[in-house]
């Protein structure tokens, strides 16, 4: 893990995140450091939270409590008892990245049109010069022949290589994951993580939400276990093997 | 004329004032036309004020929008051209009276047929927008309308064609419109049956026109099948794509 040993700060935290819907509480009070360079896992049964944990650090899902803290600046409701430095949610979103199960793409727009559209609408750069970064991260993604291909008109895998090479696109300081293959046919999803893998390498930090515990276990260098709104076990890339928690030992054990 | 068998249909009269008919047609669609884009933007304020976060201003809308649905035209022309003016002492001319009155009812129509757009866009297209550090106004303009106006273009020519019939009651006012003007021929030759029929033929066929062109309208919003003039109006992006895609093959 990159600057923990050497106790430098961490690029993301969160604080005592609670998040309830309507009555039901669904995340208890969530600590979480992620740091820049880190591959951050989180998996757990359907319902356990991870999802809204994710949601949390780009301010998608505003907490309850707690506070999202992104390079020493903190948003959401905050702590009780401190008072920091607040930022606005836009401006954090600028700065993370997100990829969704979904895709989400703009089914109005060419691919190459998706990403034009982020460049030119968040960093003012001209129709042009947006289209040219487009290109760029299209290729990244070895999907420049399909520029001017609708979503419609694109597999799962090439749309959610799509939606990657357009939150590449922001020049993000982090990248979230929200189950990013659970959409895709068995297939397909297979080209997603090597795009993702490929972006792990090149030292992105991300945090990832997924059921891919092969991916998990060859790419997280912290692993989150998430049961019932709460991070129940919690370890290093080691954490398959070492991992002591009976739940998270039976879950792993179950999808591996 | 007492001798005039009953059943003389006087077609003819038709073509006689052909040009008379035509103008009232012209007029008819004139003011509908005005009233299309007053009530296009009356009502997209109200979509967006029912989707508001406030309760109050929801409520505004709901009650605007309930009120003026069930308002009859020859009401409201008459409220707008007779009932302001006994008011307020100001005088609409009745081609203003005749557009403000369509606007008011059909902005209530276009108010819903804009929010069952809107609301059809699935959420992930906002929450996209959003993480993508989007500004609220740029998703709505960039993401949720051209998405929207797609799905609402179809029901906005059907009201539309609503729109035309509609100026048919603005005789009333006095406004020279189709009817009024088969009217004025009717007291001379007594030909109601002939010059309603025309009428109809007349309006019948104006809506096949206006469905001819938000058809071509509708074509101008889907994807990915791109419509000719859309394909000559985007010429130089798909160049500038093009060159951009063999640039980095």
């Amino acid at each position: 893990m990159a600057n923990r040993a050497s106790g430098g700060q961490a690029l993301m935290s969160l604080r005592g995140i609670r998040k309830s819907f309507g009555s039901s509480e669904v995340l208890h009070g969530v600590d979480l450091e992620v740091f820049a360079g880190s591959h951050t896992v989180i998996f757990g049964p359907s319902g356990s939270g991870k999802s809204t944990v994710l949601r949390t650090m780009n301010l998608l899902e505003e907490p309850t409590e707690g506070s999202v803290i992104f390079e020493g600046i903190e948003y959401g409701p905050g702590v009780s008892g401190t008072k920091p430095k607040r930022g606005k949610a836009i401006d954090l979103r600028r700065q993370v990245g997100m990829v969704f199960q979904q895709f989400n793409l703009f089914p109005h727009l060419s691919a190459i049109d998706n990403i034009a559209l982020a460049v030119h609408s968040v960093t003012g750069k001209s129709k042009d010069e947006a289209r040219e970064r487009a290109a760029v991260e299209l290729k990244k993604v070895g999907l420049i022949k399909w520029a001017m291909n609708f979503p419609g008109q694109l597999s799962g895998g090439q749309q959610q290589r799509v939606a990657i090479a357009r939150a590449l696109s922001l020049d993000p300081k982090l990248m979230l994951f929200d189950e990013p293959t659970s959409a895709l046919d068995p297939e397909l999803v297979g080209e997603v993580l090597a795009v993702m893998r490929q972006l792990a390498e090149t030292g992105m930090t991300m945090v990832v939400v997924t059921h891919e515990m092969g991916f998990a276990k060859e790419v997280g260098d912290q692993c989150i276990f998430m049961e019932d709104g709460y991070i129940a076990a919690s370890g290093g890339s080691d954490f398959f093997e070492t991992c002591t928690n009976e739940r998270a030992r039976q879950f792993i054990g179950s999808v591996l | 004329m007492e001798d005039t068998p009953r059943l003389n249909f006087m077609w003819h009269l038709v073509w006689d004032f052909r040009w008379e008919l035509l103008q009232g047609l012209l007029t008819a669609i004139n003011v509908s036309i005005t009233a299309l884009f007053t009530s296009l933007i009356v009502g997209l304020t109200f979509a967006m004020m029912k989707m508001s976060r406030f309760a109050i201003v929801r409520g505004i809308s709901t009650t605007y929008v309930n009120i003026f649905r069930g308002i009859p035209a020859l009401v409201s022309v008459i409220w707008v051209y007779f009932g302001w003016s006994l008011l307020f002492g100001y005088n609409f001319t009745v081609y203003q009276a005749g557009v403000i009155a369509l606007t008011l009812l059909y902005s209530a129509f276009f108010s819903e047929i804009f929010r069952s757009a809107l609301e059809a866009i699935h959420k992930g297209q906002r929450e996209a927008g959003f993480a993508l550090g989007m500004t609220r106004i740029r998703i709505f303009r960039s993401v949720i309308m051209p998405q929207g106006l797609k799905i609402a273009i179809p029901n906005i020519g059907s009201m539309f064609i609503g729109m035309i019939k509609d100026t048919s009651t603005f005789t009333v006012i006095g406004l020279a419109e189709l009817v009024y003007i088969m009217q004025n021929i009717n007291s001379q030759y007594f030909q109601p049956f002939v010059l309603y029929t025309a009428a109809a033929g007349l309006y019948v066929a104006a809506a096949f026109v206006v469905d001819f062109i938000f058809r071509g309208i509708e074509r101008g919003f889907s994807y990915p099948k791109q419509s000719a003039i859309k394909r000559f109006l985007t010429r130089k992006k798909r160049a500038q794509v093009q060159a951009l895609v063999e640039a980095n093959s």
